[in-house]
């Protein structure tokens, strides 16, 4: 073999969405084992060439048929089966920075669930508080209602603390609470009892309405998350607190329920401990379909962007799935960079591409869809297990774990 | 004269054989007849000769037409005759063979013969001649008037014609086939002579095909292709691909190749197939190469031996049948009178002649046949096989599987008279040999290796005699026996196992580690649900982990060490079973259903009350080794419902499956070591009162009210409804640690402190099924799965192995074992590794607890 890898010759051709930083269309040619560094150095003196006004290096990312390109491009044209022989059309993009720690919010006890709206951070401790904090990294609130373990918080509105926010516990209930942030403490406006274990999860649907939780004992159960006293009252104890009773109690798991999440007004999305994922109908109360996995799930999170559904389980990976599909492999694509169990993910809101990921390694990693092989960055600075990720507010990447702390990292993506 | 001499010979020719009637054995006979005879031939002869002539007479006179037939005539004469001559001449041949048989004996008249012979040839030539020539004139007139009838019979006759030639061809082979004979011959030419006319008739067939070769229009009018043409193979009946490679298919009657026709391309044949009407009845000979096109009964021959029918459609299969003799009995005899007795009676005159055979074999005047073949075979000089007695074992009487010697080393180079120079002894070589007087079987060579010039130089061997007295001293001396060797692979034996990948899930990573003990813990038990962990500490504490997080929810301090966890199997209730120092105490751990929780606190505070008042009735034995008592208040706060004080400390508990008996162990407590309490009536009892040995475990059946007890070296089993020892498991091991059973409840693992994992099927026998050898030191924890075919072991060289355990439904099929894989996560402490080892009840994870005061989860 006389000719080395850096002797073949390959035929590149730059493209961009991004019009400001367009170069000419014409072909390139770079010796075939070219990474993205030396790309980036092209690119660069390209644009330098066109425009004189850019003085800064910028960093971009190069798109090679549909992935992100992290090896050699001759390399990532072997894996994916392309001859380095024609003409490879490669996509820059700007690299977004790396999102920067801007606080860590210091809490008694392991956090279990954090959920941002607007500026305001709701966390649920494992010391049976849930905390307010603003993101600047006040503390506002703490509420001690519940008797047990608080497992999961969630505001009711989307990026609206006004709307109120439901809190579940392992003491057997979930509260509903009201909260103005001028307010001092929350009010407690009605106890969602019904559950015969501990509520491991609650996922409120997208209009508001309707409260999912499950738990221990399998069941999932639906709630009303209306807090006006308008309708009568189911059942009242504890002074002119409402009691509220599930709407619908909806069995087919065989473990517990480890995340609920509303995919739109009428679908659910179940992740079990019994190793399967469960689309139901909010309306007709039934299961929809049903996706079967090898390993016991722990979390899951719903794009409406990219309309998937990313999953973690017990183990290292992150799984991405297309749950409508119902044929060939649901499995799109396996995100492995984690080094423990994943315990929970969460998709950007903005972007269809990222998404975060939290595991027992301490770490929460910034992912993106086009770049299965690694994370985009890795956001350190637990000192213990990541139990709960929230990217609720895009410009904020909440993480909180059995340090005791909830880390916030700014997002510096790009376009915002 | 003429006449009455060949009356006469015919008369002498009947009294002779048949086959003597030709002319030959005539002239042998007396020669005036024989030219008698011949005279009156040639006068018929020179009679046909006169009628010729007058024919040619007539042809003179006929116009020029004719001439020219004539002559075309005459030259088709001339081929015929060169082919009757060659009919002929093979003829004549075989009668010169036949002749030269008879030859010895007439010399002088041979000449004469063969003169005559072929002067007889011409008689018959003439004959035909003329017979030729009548037709040909009747041909000619056809030809001239030009008759469409004329062309079809020409197709006709030409058949005929190949019909003919056929035929003679199959006459000539059966001549030369029974040349051997040439009296036969003769008369297949006499039958030939007289079937002069059908001779003529071939003559004439010939003459027409000729006479339509000249007039080539009519010829392709007709169809003809030129596949009519005469194109004789000569190879014979030889397989015709021997010519495949050649441009030539064979060789004519002048010695010519016949060259193949030029086969056309597929467009050809397509455009044949689909141009010619009749390309489907075409067939291609293979003789010629010709394109023949079957007739109609040829087509229908095929199709009938297609159809299995008989070829031949003039044959009837169903014609009625003819009875030639009769299947009836006839009743009467079909003759008037009785058999003679002469059919029955023996023939005297051939009782005589074989007396006479009989008399002369006992005489020995006559040999039978086997008789004469061995004094043939006496006479015959006689061998025998040389190296027989080297390598066959010899027929010996007395001696059964006779072995034979060894077969002596064969020389090599060194025995060689010019051995290579290296096979020479050099000095060194030479003094050891001289060294190794003493003992000569030490030496390499029994003799010291020379070199001569020539063979003939070597000199008689001097040991020869010495040699060969040892050879037979060592054949006499050395017993031979059959040795039965036996060839296993040390690869054959091993099981073969399937790959651990096949046999997923099973733990495979660390994945939890549950920190927050102090001291080594002992013992961990995961809750029904899989929801919670608890596990008990040297430092005197019992946790309860949230499984999925490894969070610690509770801590509840004890007083004494914590040697044993067990969590209830009843779901109804929420309580877990302690044994700290020399207290069992049941502890509600408050977690998972609050429902359960509070039911269990409420129950058992029910029956405290109304059972602790019949506490008199216990009896005096029971009460001395147990006492139920209530927990102080501080203790009821922590959770602890219930407590047990024993009299010695308490190494161990189990629950029964119902979750309402529970079993201690105190291993001091001689023959009060095992005590089983029932929680419901807040009662004990003693189930022993001999004690077998120092008690190491105990263990419910899961499914049948059986109790395993494991005593230092022995498992016993006994029932407890009848209360007797059903089976004592042998483990052939010093000291047992502690054993699982399998779900099922008919294996049982036990684990040793010398090492050893037993595995024991208990429908097999009292023997361990298996036992493994898998870890360095101790064995400390074994556990099944409950649903999962796995099993795992931990032991104090600090490795956790997680093992496939299959056993099948089938009785006939023993359990599959198969080490999976192994965990070295724990860090040592005080020689203590990996202490407990309990799997996830739903999931396929292993928790292990150790020396170093944490617990670790493995996940798949």
């Amino acid at each position: 073999m006389a000719i080395t890898l850096s002797e073949i010759q390959t035929q590149i051709r730059f493209i961009t969405k991004q019009q400001e930083y367009a170069v000419a269309n014409v072909p390139f040619t770079v010796p075939s084992n070219i990474d993205c560094k030396s790309l980036n150095k092209l690119i660069n003196s390209l644009l330098k060439e066109s425009n004189p006004d850019i003085l800064k290096n910028i960093e971009f990312d190069f798109l090679v048929i549909g992935e992100l390109l992290r090896v050699p491009l001759c390399n990532h044209l072997q894996e994916k089966g392309v001859s380095t022989e024609v003409t490879v059309d490669i996509e820059y993009i700007q690299r977004s920075p790396a999102p920067q720690p801007q606080d860590a919010l210091q809490h008694d006890d392991w956090i279990s669930s954090v959920h941002v709206a607007d500026k305001w951070v709701l966390t649920g401790c494992y010391d049976n508080t849930i905390n307010i904090w603003s993101t600047k990294g006040k503390h506002q609130v703490t509420v001690r209602d519940h008797i047990n373990l608080v497992k999961a918080v969630t505001w009711l509105q989307e990026g609206n603390p006004l709307g109120g926010f439901v809190s579940v516990s392992h003491d057997l209930t979930g509260i509903l609470w009201h909260w103005t942030p001028d307010s001092p403490v929350p009010v407690m406006k009605a106890v969602l009892r019904g559950h015969e274990r501990g509520i491991d999860t609650v996922g409120v649907s997208p209009d508001s309405t309707t409260l999912a939780t499950g738990g221990w004992d399998t069941n999932l159960k639906l709630w009303s998350a209306e807090l006006d006293d308008d309708e009568p009252p189911q059942k009242k104890s504890r002074g002119n607190i409402l009691t509220k009773v599930p709407l619908q109690t909806l069995k087919g798991h065989k473990e517990s329920i480890s995340k609920v999440i509303w995919i739109d007004n009428t679908t659910m999305c179940t992740a079990s401990m019994d190793h399967t994922i469960k689309l139901w109908d909010a309306e007709l109360c039934g299961l929809k379909n049903e996706v079967i996995g090898q390993k016991a799930y722990l979390g899951a999170s719903w794009s409406h962007l990219a309309h998937a559904l990313i999953a973690c389980s017990a183990d290292r990976h992150i799984r991405l799935y297309d749950p409508r599909s119902t044929d060939g492999a649901v499995c799109k694509s396996t995100f492995t960079s984690h080094t423990m169990w994943v315990s929970s993910v969460a998709w950007s809101q903005n972007d269809e591409h990222l998404f975060i990921s939290g595991g027992y390694d301490n770490c929460v990693k910034l992912w993106d869809t086009r770049s299965p092989k690694a994370p985009l960055y890795d956001l350190t600075g637990h000192q213990g297990k990541v139990l709960c990720v929230d990217w609720s507010n895009p410009q904020h990447l909440v993480s909180g774990g059995s340090d005791n702390s909830v880390h916030i990292f700014r997002n510096m993506h790009v376009g915002l | 004269m003429r006449n009455i001499n060949s009356n006469l010979k015919r008369k002498q020719d009947e009294n002779i054989p048949r086959s003597s009637k030709s002319p030959v054995n005539h002239i042998e006979g007396d020669d005036q007849d024989n030219d008698e005879y011949f005279n009156t031939i040639e006068g018929e002869d020179a009679d046909s000769s006169d009628s010729d002539r007058e024919l040619e007479d007539e042809d003179s006179e006929n116009d020029e037409f004719s001439d020219d037939e004539e002559k075309s005539d005459d030259e088709t004469d001339d081929s015929e005759e060169d082919e009757e001559d060659l009919d002929d001449e093979t003829e004549d041949d075989l009668d010169n063979d036949t002749d030269e048989e008879v030859d010895d004996e007439t010399d002088d008249e041979l000449d004469d013969e063969t003169d005559d012979e072929s002067d007889d040839n011409n008689e018959e030539k003439l004959n035909k001649d003329v017979e030729a020539k009548e037709n040909n004139e009747r041909n000619s007139e056809d030809i001239e008037e030009g008759d469409p009838e004329l062309e079809n019979d020409i197709s006709k006759k030409r058949k005929n014609i190949n019909l003919l030639r056929n035929k003679k061809n199959i006459r000539e082979d059966y001549t030369s086939n029974t040349a051997e004979s040439g009296k036969f011959v003769r008369i297949a030419k006499e039958t030939q002579n007289g079937k002069s006319s059908k001779g003529n008739e071939f003559r004439i067939k010939t003459k027409r095909k000729d006479v339509v070769s000249s007039t080539e229009n009519d010829e392709y009018a007709d169809h003809d292709t030129s596949d009519e043409e005469d194109i004789r193979n000569t190879v014979g009946n030889i397989p015709m691909q021997w010519y495949d490679e050649y441009k030539h298919l064979g060789y004519d009657w002048d010695g010519k190749p016949i060259v193949k026709p030029e086969s056309g391309d597929k467009i050809d044949d397509f455009l044949k197939r689909m141009e010619n009407p009749e390309f489907w009845r075409t067939v291609k000979d293979p003789q010629t190469g010709q394109d023949v096109v079957l007739g109609d009964e040829d087509i229908q021959l095929i199709k009938r031996i297609q159809a299995q029918k008989i070829p031949d459609v003039s044959f009837d299969e169903y014609a009625p049948w003819i009875e030639w003799f009769t299947s009836e009995v006839m009743k009467t005899p079909v003759r008037k009178f009785p058999e003679h007795k002469r059919s029955f009676l023996p023939s005297k005159s051939e009782q005589r002649k074989i007396s006479k055979l009989v008399h002369a074999l006992k005489m020995g005047w006559i040999k039978t046949k086997a008789e004469q073949d061995a004094l043939r075979a006496k006479a015959e000089p006689q061998f025998y096989m040389l190296w027989t007695t080297d390598d066959q074992s010899e027929e010996m009487r007395r001696i059964h599987k006779h072995i034979a010697p060894p077969k002596r080393q064969l020389p090599g180079h060194a025995e060689s008279y010019n051995p290579p120079p290296e096979y020479l002894f050099d000095e060194k070589e030479l003094k050891q040999w001289n060294k190794q007087k003493n003992d000569p079987s030490k030496r390499k060579l029994h003799f010291v290796p020379q070199k001569f010039e020539s063979l003939r130089k070597v000199p008689a061997y001097s040991r020869y005699i010495k040699e060969r007295f040892l050879r037979c001293l060592d054949l006499y001396l050395c017993p031979r026996a059959i040795k039965m060797k036996l060839t296993i692979e040390p690869e054959a034996l091993v099981p073969k196992l399937p790959s651990p990948r096949d046999l997923q899930p099973f733990p495979t990573v660390l994945c939890i580690e549950y920190e927050g003990h102090k001291d080594m813990v002992r013992t961990i038990s995961p809750d029904p649900t899989g929801q919670y962990l608890a596990s008990g500490s040297d430092d005197n504490t019992v946790k309860i982990w949230e499984v999925n997080t490894g969070r610690c929810l509770k801590t509840i301090q004890t007083n004494d060490i914590v040697r044993c966890v067990q969590w209830c199997p009843n779901t109804a209730l929420s309580l877990v079973a302690v044994a700290s120092g020399n207290r069992l105490l049941l502890l509600n751990p408050h977690v998972g259903d609050f429902l359960i929780c509070s039911k269990t606190d409420t129950v058992l505070k029910e029956a405290s009350e109304i059972i602790s008042i019949d506490a008199m009735e216990i009896p005096e034995r029971v009460r001395s080794s147990v006492k139920w008592e209530e927990p102080s208040d501080e203790e009821y706060n922590n959770g602890i419902r219930v407590c047990l004080k024993h009299f010695k400390e308490i190494t161990q508990v189990t629950w029964h499956c119902k979750g309402d008996y529970f079993a201690t162990v105190m291993p001091d407590g001689q023959n009060r070591s095992v005590l089983i309490s029932q929680l419901s009536k807040r009662r004990s009892q003693l189930p022993f009162s001999k004690s077998k040995g120092l008690i190491q475990s105990v263990l419910f059946h899961p499914l049948r009210p059986l109790l395993f007890v494991a005593t230092q070296r022995h498992v016993r089993i006994y029932d407890l409804v009848k209360q007797q020892l059903v089976k004592k498991l042998m483990t052939n091991s010093r000291w047992i640690s502690t054993m699982a059973v399998h779900p099922a409840g008919d294996n049982l693992l036990v684990a040793t402190y010398d090492r050893k994992i037993l595995w024991f099927d208990l429908d097999l026998s009292t023997k361990p099924y298996q036992t493994l050898r898998l870890h360095g030191t101790a064995v400390r924890g074994v556990a099944y799965h409950k649903r999962y075919p796995l099993f795992a072991s931990g032991s104090d060289d600090r490795s956790l192995i997680v093992s496939h355990g299959m056993v099948y439904n089938d009785l006939l099929k023993n359990p599959l074992i198969v080490p999976l894989k192994r965990f070295q996560d724990h860090k040592p402490h005080n020689d203590f590794g990996v202490f407990d080892v309990k799997f996830h009840p739903l999931q396929p994870w292993v928790f292990s607890s150790g020396g170093d005061a944490t617990i670790k989860l493995y996940s798949n």
